[in-house]
């Protein structure tokens, strides 16, 4: 056998395979926290994913809680989750369209909950109201005044949140910074024309997609590695999983930092 | 350096026309090469259009034709009522000249029910010549896997899954837990240190690596079971060692 990937002196898939974690931060903007209908977590406590977290090198995790876009916890006492972990949680406020009055409580305390709060998270499948409908408006509005990010669950063929509502939304709204959750999984044609097409304020963020063969160098060939954002929806995923699937792609490691730090960065700065 | 000895247990190789143009002999092996992956476990990837006949019939081509002894063949059953196969003991003579040490079967693709009634005499010969079985699951479809252990308890069972990313433990630990002789083959299994906590309810005899491959890559699974937060001992029975073992025992 010739040498693999883990053994090539210096590089990033070594440092990980040796040491767990390399001296670069890791941001992961697609977390979730709390417990499941579906799926048991054993490790969905902030305490428990933070453990997970800090032994990879995550520097922010920024995630939106179960029980706020699934159920009636609200979005202020997830700033105080975020308090108590200072150097590490971030948050998407999550938009609830059912709840309109919600939105516009949660909005109106928006800068308040600065640093934690960095934006909002869609997710539009769930709820079966498509991102085009009035319901919507005001929180998406309220994000482009202020250019902020907008994290959106997305999914191919979807009419709530599929490439088409995209392709609107990103023509409607120019400022947001739009992170596409999980790249339209499966449209990818149509992400990258959504890419291409738009303001330069279109990342593909890639829940759901490290490790899936030779995806990761598609997406980098089709709009470039400054264009894709890492992130895991743990506690659904682990991050040695993701981050395998990222070091494993056939990119270089410009790529890699990019989708692993540097676009993120690039997004929110190094000190948020 | 790697230092691990890795056989991957989820592997297929071979295109066909409904799933394209896919990994052969030679991608897989420079795959391998890649990850640093010691032997794979192949399979025929077009076996559900292609049928199990004519699949097993190229795999062993396929694996014939391989400069190397690194990869071991996966051949696919039916009822035997129906003599689509060779019988008996002519079976498992073509299994060992053809390099195949383990079986599965499609029910669902190949139109047929997976119980004693239709696969019983070959199921009770694996059992005795020890040749594991490997068992899809697909989403959320696990009451034939359910069915299937309950019918064969005695059998080495080896259960994958095809399509996994949600985390599967309220389906998966009830059979891990009940079944001693089904051991769980992680490909796409990607729940937080579920690989650890799995190891320390079951016995880390239980796990062995599988990539998945080519749905998806070798290396994402590799670096999530390295740093598992395992002990290097099992750690190294996961990457290899147990399928080593499994396969070592099977007499044909």
């Amino acid at each position: 056998m010739s040498t693999s990937i883990w053994e090539v002196p210096g590089s990033l898939a070594a440092k990980f395979w040796q040491e767990g974690r390399a001296d670069i931060p890791i941001y992961d903007m697609h977390g979730h926290m709390g417990t499941h209908n579906g799926i048991y977590m054993k490790r969905s406590d902030p305490e428990s994913m933070a453990e997970h977290l800090r032994r990879i090198g995550v520097k922010h995790l920024v995630f939106s809680h179960h029980h706020v876009v699934f159920g009636a916890m609200r979005n202020a006492e997830v700033v105080e989750i975020c308090r108590n972990y200072p150097d590490l949680y971030r948050m998407y406020v999550g938009i609830v369209p059912c709840y309109p009055e919600n939105i516009r409580e949660d909005l109106a305390d928006f800068d308040k909950w600065a640093p934690y709060a960095v934006g909002l998270k869609c997710l539009a499948d769930y709820y079966k109201v498509p991102l085009t409908d009035p319901a919507w408006e005001y929180a998406l509005k309220f994000a482009d005044e202020r250019a902020l990010p907008v994290l959106f669950h997305t999914w191919g063929g979807s009419k709530y949140n599929g490439g088409e509502i995209m392709m609107k939304l990103v023509q409607k709204y120019p400022r947001i910074k739009f992170f596409v959750g999980h790249s339209l999984y499966g449209e990818w044609e149509t992400a990258e024309k959504i890419v291409r097409e738009s303001n330069g304020n279109v990342w593909l963020e890639l829940t759901a997609i490290p490790g899936e063969y030779g995806r990761i160098e598609k997406l980098v060939s089709a709009v470039g590695s400054d264009r894709l954002l890492y992130g895991t929806d743990l506690p659904w995923f682990d991050e040695y999983q993701a981050t395998g699937g990222i070091l494993s792609a056939e990119i270089s490691e410009d790529d890699m930092r990019n989708i692993l730090y540097r676009n993120a960065e690039r997004i929110l700065g190094k000190d948020w | 350096m790697k230092e691990i000895f890795f056989f991957d247990a989820d592997c297929q190789i071979g295109s066909g026309p409904a799933i394209g143009v896919k990994p052969g002999v030679r991608e897989l092996l420079a795959d391998m090469d890649r990850f640093g992956i010691d032997r794979s476990l192949v399979r025929h990837g077009n076996c559900a259009l292609l049928g199990a006949e004519a699949a097993n019939r190229e795999l062993a081509e396929m694996l014939e034709a391989a400069p190397t002894d690194r990869l071991v063949g996966v051949w696919c059953i039916l009822p035997d009522q129906c003599p689509e196969l060779p019988q008996g003991d002519a079976f498992f003579a073509a299994m060992k000249r053809a390099n195949i040490r383990a079986l599965t079967l499609m029910p669902k693709e190949h139109l047929f029910v997976p119980c004693r009634l239709a696969v019983g005499r070959i199921m009770d010969a694996a059992r005795e010549r020890k040749i594991p079985v490997l068992l899809k699951t697909e989403g959320n479809d696990w009451l034939n896997v359910y069915d299937f252990l309950r019918e064969f308890p005695r059998n080495r069972v080896v259960i994958y899954e095809r399509w996994g990313k949600w985390g599967r433990d309220r389906q998966l630990r009830p059979l891990l837990e009940n079944y001693e002789n089904a051991v769980f083959s992680f490909g796409g299994y990607q729940v937080p240190e579920g690989l650890r906590d799995l190891a320390e309810l079951y016995g880390a005899e239980r796990l062995i690596y599988g990539s998945g491959y080519p749905l998806y890559n070798q290396g994402c699974g590799m670096l999530q079971l390295k740093q598992s937060g395992l002990p290097d001992d099992a750690v190294a029975e996961i990457a290899g060692k147990n399928l080593e073992k499994m396969l070592a025992e099977v007499q044909l």
